[in-house]
């Protein structure tokens, strides 16, 4: 490699990230956006929460993992806002460390923006794995410091008083886990998912037979639901800004041109050689 | 923007520490090597510490020790069990194989079982029921369904290495490494965009909540 393009391959990253910090600051218009135009993962997701009972109580399986939780975050607020203004309430399970990091991070934001407190029980990290899940399918276990209405619900009803699951899934114990651990010990419970793409293959076939009442799994799908969510009073709970859509489009053509640029050089090698074989074979 | 974080001063510092990493990190990329090692240790050490943090004030104390202390006596027997096990497993190198292997292997086959029982009933039996091509009321239902089968096998004969076969077979099994190359493939350009809102959202981070440069 030449000095002249070993200096290039060296400042591309930070030209790629001056270039997207440039494209994140301009002003949104509208004419380019995230979401997806095929809404019906958005539509399923609206309608298993719009089926829920009144005053539900649902059981949040929440295990994203640090590393693409930023990819969900915005879909994870905006659908514990929306089940908040549904008068839903929220017992919160962690399976992993990671996710009961990223809970506690939650809850705290969720505090500092004055949602109902009372609404909202930790039912704090549960050890063991498949275990564990096990467990919740027989009685999510309750601290004993916890206290309130919901508190007594679940501590009285067990799996009984939950009228869905949602899990925001990252890499361990995610929608998958509660699929093949709870599900069959019960019954119809619906179990909605939140997950990054990376999950996206392993957690269509769920949806596709059933097994999953919905899931957002991708990025446009989750923009999809967050547009067409109306959070009333809990508006301030959104994230904001949503992610930069000229942006993303700007990094997308950029990766298909160095893809490009790479298949072409690859393509004009190989027709090199066999250029240079055939004069040979002359 | 991520919301991680309030106005106080704690926070502030918080915001900070969490900018000036993010920028050492993005600095490996540009080839800063050393300072990118020392915020993986950096990482490596708070996650041991958070993860040994949890398991005393999670874990170890709510569900071990006040329980047994609260009872006062041999009352929570799976408790004790559960001490033994711990205590076999750390004196292992001392114990007998035989007082150390066994009730460790029954503690490793049961949560071997639980795993493997949940993805047999959860996943492989329902699956295997789901991809049955049945006829799903609408043509296009029923056309997908046989297609989504016939993908599947054509897949599968994709893995058939160093099997004799003959042309046809050969052929179908080229179709199916072709079809896994292209769902893979548009695995990966989903992937892409995912990677790319995760680096946004750092640079977000660095402009909107370190800055304060608004959008």
């Amino acid at each position: 490699m030449s000095d002249r393009r070993a200096l290039l391959a060296r400042l591309a990253p930070a030209v790629l990230i001056a270039l997207l910090a440039a494209a994140w600051m301009l002003p949104e218009t509208g004419a380019i956006r995230l979401a997806s135009a095929d809404r019906s993962a958005a539509d399923e997701w609206a309608g298993a929460l719009a089926s829920l009972p009144e005053d539900a109580t649902v059981l949040v399986g929440f295990d994203p993992d640090l590393g693409t939780y930023p990819e969900v975050r915005a879909t994870v607020r905006v659908a514990l806002a929306d089940l908040l203004n549904r008068d839903a309430r929220l017992a919160f399970v962690s399976l992993t460390p990671e996710g009961r990091a990223l809970l506690v991070s939650e809850l705290g934001r969720l505090r500092r923006g004055e949602a109902n407190a009372a609404r909202l029980l930790d039912l704090g990290y549960l050890p063991g794995a498949e275990a564990a899940l096990v467990s919740i399918a027989r009685r999510p276990g309750v601290p004993t410091a916890a206290d309130g209405e919901l508190a007594r619900r679940v501590a009285a009803g067990g799996i009984d008083a939950v009228d869905a699951i949602l899990v925001v899934g990252g890499n361990d114990l995610g929608p998958r886990s509660w699929v093949e651990q709870v599900r069959p010990r019960v019954g119809d419970l619906p179990i909605l998912a939140i997950a990054p793409t990376v999950l996206l293959p392993e957690l269509q076939p769920y949806l596709e037979s059933g097994q999953l009442a919905a899931l957002l799994g991708t990025p446009r799908d989750g923009a999809a639901y967050r547009d067409a969510t109306e959070l009333g009073p809990l508006e301030r709970l959104r994230e904001a800004p949503e992610p930069a859509a000229t942006a993303v489009l700007i990094g997308l053509l950029l990766a298909v041109l160095i893809l490009g640029e790479a298949w072409g050089r690859r393509l004009l090698s190989q027709l090199r050689e066999a250029g240079r074989l055939g004069r040979d074979a002359a | 923007m991520n919301g991680f974080f309030g106005t106080d001063t704690a926070d502030l510092v918080a915001t900070w520490v969490a900018a000036i990493v993010t920028i050492v990190v993005l600095g490996g990329l540009l080839g800063e090597r050393r300072l990118f090692g020392w915020s993986q240790h950096l990482l490596a050490g708070l996650a041991t510490g958070f993860v040994a943090m949890l398991a005393v004030h999670e874990v170890i104390l709510p569900r071990l020790v006040w329980p047994l202390l609260a009872q006062g006596g041999p009352g929570r027997a799976e408790l004790w069990i559960g001490l033994l096990l711990v205590a076999a497993a750390a004196g292992a190198p001392w114990l007998p194989r035989m007082v150390a292997a066994v009730p460790v292997s029954i503690a490793i086959g049961s949560l071997a079982a639980f795993a493997l029982s949940g993805a047999v009933i959860g996943t492989v039996i329902p699956q295997l029921v789901a991809s049955v091509a049945v006829d799903g009321g609408t043509p296009v239902e029923t056309v997908s369904s046989v297609a989504a089968a016939g993908i599947t096998g054509l897949v599968l004969l994709g893995f058939l290495h160093g099997v004799p076969r003959g042309r046809t077979l050969q052929a179908a099994a080229s179709a199916g490494r072709w079809l896994l190359v292209a769902g893979i493939g548009g695995w990966l350009g989903y992937l892409l965009l995912s990677r790319l809102l995760l680096l946004l959202d750092r640079i977000g981070f660095l402009l909107g909540d370190w800055l304060g440069i608004g959008r």
